[in-house]
């Protein structure tokens, strides 16, 4: 009997450490784990105060609709623009009726060194006429409380040392008007129609809530 | 007199390399992903093994202990192949050198253990491993989702086609050592 214990107590470590490594099995990469660490949907969207692109302080937790939220940074070599241009297709896929009144979109900074009012203006006009899309940056936070917020979200961001590149998640999160987080999506996993068909259902009551 | 004079200076080679791989060389090895999951990780175990090879007194001789060696090597395998691991060890050097003494030791261990081990333990082993590496390389392969964040995924889809072609190495040299013992019997 002791001869099968030893190796047995031996596995039962390892898998113990690994499953507390990976938040027992569930999260493999560091942006999942963060989002995982964050808890399970619905949860409270944290709350921030906000500089939109015209210089108008908002909350999320104020605009008592569902917001369809990302984060990105201006000096993105490459994924931010591509989310971005993902985003602008769900955003013309969803009816007029529904954006701005049900749903707004919502796409935050997260380089408080780089980016400002102005240059986010400047971004925000490439995409044309897009009501209901506000972009924004964190207004009057600190780098550290920041970087809590944001794994509060469920972001993980990381700002490679010396290079300017922030290494970082692309989940978009749907808030509810109850400033609730009830969906999250994953744009490397999903297609635009689903988003957009998911998001919608969402805001038909269609959907309920989940992980993903 | 001149096995401990041998041994010693062997010692001495084998830190003074983990120390060059784990602090001038851990920048540059820590850039890319091939080089640090293909050169820096395997770098460590394979030092762990030279400096087992060098003290051939140590040998697990109970069974039990060498099963339970045989699964702290795979979990320590498993444990640095995982993407958060491969990101935390890029972003904190601290937590990297942890990696580098883990395979250290593994590699220690794997020479010490195999030393007493029955033969079909050790073919299980090898082609366990082998079909862990596999299945990594396929999956960093395949995925078109970057998986660590620290590097971007053409680096990720060019670790996963060295480590295919590693495990296919490591199954055709299991295969040759089964056959090779197979035909002495």
């Amino acid at each position: 009997m002791k001869k099968i214990l030893i190796p047995l107590v031996a596995l039962a470590i390892c898998m113990f450490v690994i499953s507390k490594w990976t938040d027992t099995f569930k999260a493999f990469t560091v942006f999942s784990y963060t989002l995982h660490q964050a808890g399970n949907t619905p949860r409270d969207f944290p709350d921030i105060p906000m500089i939109d692109q015209d210089g108008k302080v908002f909350h999320i937790k104020d605009k008592h609709k569902y917001v369809l939220l990302n984060f990105v940074y201006l000096n993105c070599p490459g994924v931010c623009q591509k989310v971005n241009n993902r985003l602008e297709k769900i955003y013309h896929s969803i009816s007029p009726e529904e954006v701005p009144s049900q749903l707004e979109f919502v796409t935050v900074s997260f380089d408080l060194k780089n980016d400002n009012v102005q240059k986010i203006k400047k971004y925000r006009s490439f995409f044309g006429d897009i009501n209901g899309w506000t972009f924004a940056l964190p207004y009057q936070t600190t780098q550290n409380d920041f970087e809590q917020y944001l794994q509060k979200v469920g972001i993980w961001a990381y700002p490679a040392p010396g290079s300017g590149i922030i290494n970082h998640s692309v989940y978009i999160f749907l808030i509810s008007p109850e400033n609730k987080i009830i969906r999250i999506f994953d744009p490397a996993r999903e297609d635009d129609l689903t988003i957009a068909e998911k998001a919608q259902s969402c805001l038909n009551g269609k959907l309920t809530s989940s992980l993903y | 007199m001149l096995k401990w004079k041998i041994n010693i200076i062997v010692v001495l080679i084998v830190f003074v390399l983990f120390y060059l791989l784990s602090y001038p060389l851990n920048n540059w090895l820590s850039l890319t992903m091939p080089r640090h999951q293909l050169l820096q990780l395997p770098a460590m175990f394979v030092l762990g093994i030279t400096l087992g090879a060098f003290f051939k007194k140590i040998i697990v001789k109970n069974i039990s202990y060498s099963i339970a060696g045989i699964i702290f090597i795979m979990a320590s395998l498993i444990f640095w192949m995982l993407p958060r691991s491969v990101d935390e060890s890029v972003i904190h050097p601290a937590f990297n050198r942890i990696m580098h003494f883990n395979m250290l030791v593994a590699g220690f261990s794997t020479i010490a253990i195999f030393r007493n081990m029955i033969f079909e333990i050790k073919i299980f082993f090898l082609g366990m491993t082998a079909a862990m590496l596999l299945a990594t390389g396929i999956t960093l392969r395949v995925f078109d989702m970057l998986l660590c964040s620290s590097f971007n995924i053409d680096q990720q889809k060019e670790t996963g086609f060295y480590l295919i072609g590693i495990a296919v190495g490591l199954f055709i040299g299991t295969l040759i050592f089964l056959f090779k013992k197979l035909s002495k019997k």
